[in-house]
């Protein structure tokens, strides 16, 4: 089964989102909101992870949240609280990293 | 038939009421009989840490309570190897029998779980 | 589609407006809420005593809201609850504190109607550590 994986920390001095990405499976998913979405910061470390790790269409970013906080977005979809309901159906669990 | 529940527990023990709340969402899913597992991850591995002394913070015996896990029919109990490697606690050390798995196991494991809450 | 909510986060939190905004969502999808569940600093989210700046959303309010309007099973876990001092009134009298601050709609019971609302939603969706 899928996982929509949801994490909502800042990756700076945190370990969810490394965590999360050693143990995310091949189809499953990753939206970043709250202050997790820091982690698409161009030329930033968790940046440089989230590349490496090769989400492709697999990454997604709370549209408010990237809007908020002024983090320019070139890896991730950004989603509404919708898209955010329609993710949550289409995977076949959500594990949000608390 | 009962979808299965995995927790993760990815906070130290005495990091607050976290450990013990996760713990709690185990044991009242063990007395309704459901399939549950209970994973130790990052952090949460230092629950298992043997020898604690939590009278010495003024707090109750949470390894008491885990060991407890298995009489509730949670005996489905994981720790992530590079959690434990990372800080410096070896397997064969644990205050509970845990399965000890790397991280393609733990993606493994995740997949199979219906349902997924870490705290 | 069914799901079940669960707020681990207090009103002031993030995660707490944004897990609002998402049971919104989830209505607005045309999907149920079989249950919304308040548990850890997430029964803070539940109490009646939250003051806040006039300027600033009133989280609290706005679930108390969303719960009555759209008439939603919202449970706060009984044990988070006391430990944190979050009371109805028939746990005030009995541990004989001075406040009540859990009003309806909330209802205050145990860890077991988390798992009863895991087991009938298609989906378990969490909200918290902030």
């Amino acid at each position: 089964m899928t996982t929509l994986h949801v994490i909502a920390h800042s990756p700076f001095g945190d370990e969810r989102l490394a965590s999360c990405l050693r143990l995310l499976g091949a189809d499953d998913a990753l939206l970043l909101c709250g202050d997790a979405v820091y982690a698409l910061r161009n030329g930033s470390e968790p940046h440089r992870l989230l590349q490496a790790a090769g989400l492709a269409q697999r990454l997604f970013a709370l549209d408010e949240d990237v809007q908020a906080r002024a983090v320019g977005n070139d890896l991730a979809k950004a989603v509404d609280y919708a898209a955010f309901v329609e993710l949550s159906l289409h995977y076949d669990k959500v594990n949000s990293w608390l | 038939m009962a979808k299965s529940l995995l927790i993760i527990s990815r906070q130290a023990p005495w990091n607050g009421p976290s450990a013990r709340e996760a713990l709690d969402i185990a044991l009242a899913g063990g007395a309704f009989d459901l399939p549950l597992g209970m994973l130790f991850l990052d952090d949460g591995v230092f629950q298992l840490a043997p020898n604690q002394q939590p009278a010495a913070v003024q707090q109750k015996n949470l390894a008491a309570n885990l060991q407890a896990l298995p009489m509730f029919g949670v005996e489905e109990l994981f720790a992530c190897s590079h959690s434990l490697a990372r800080r410096g606690l070896a397997a064969d050390t644990l205050a509970l029998p845990v399965q000890v798995l790397d991280d393609a196991a733990l993606a493994a494991l995740i997949a199979r779980f219906d349902q997924v809450v870490t705290l | 589609m069914k799901f079940a909510i669960a707020v681990f986060s207090p009103a002031h939190a993030p995660s707490s407006r944004r897990a609002l905004r998402y049971a919104e969502a989830v209505l607005a999808g045309g999907h149920e809420i079989a249950r919304l569940f308040f548990y850890q600093d997430g029964v803070h989210s539940a109490s009646a005593n939250v003051v806040t700046p006039q300027d600033e959303l009133d989280v609290a309010g706005q679930w108390r809201a969303f719960i009555a309007a759209n008439q939603l099973d919202a449970v706060v876990c009984i044990a988070a609850a006391l430990r944190r001092g979050v009371l109805d009134e028939a746990e005030a009298s009995r541990y004989q504190r001075p406040a009540v601050n859990l009003p309806k709609p909330w209802e205050l019971s145990g860890l077991g109607q988390l798992h009863e609302a895991a087991q009938v939603a298609d989906r378990l969706v969490c909200f918290g550590g902030d």
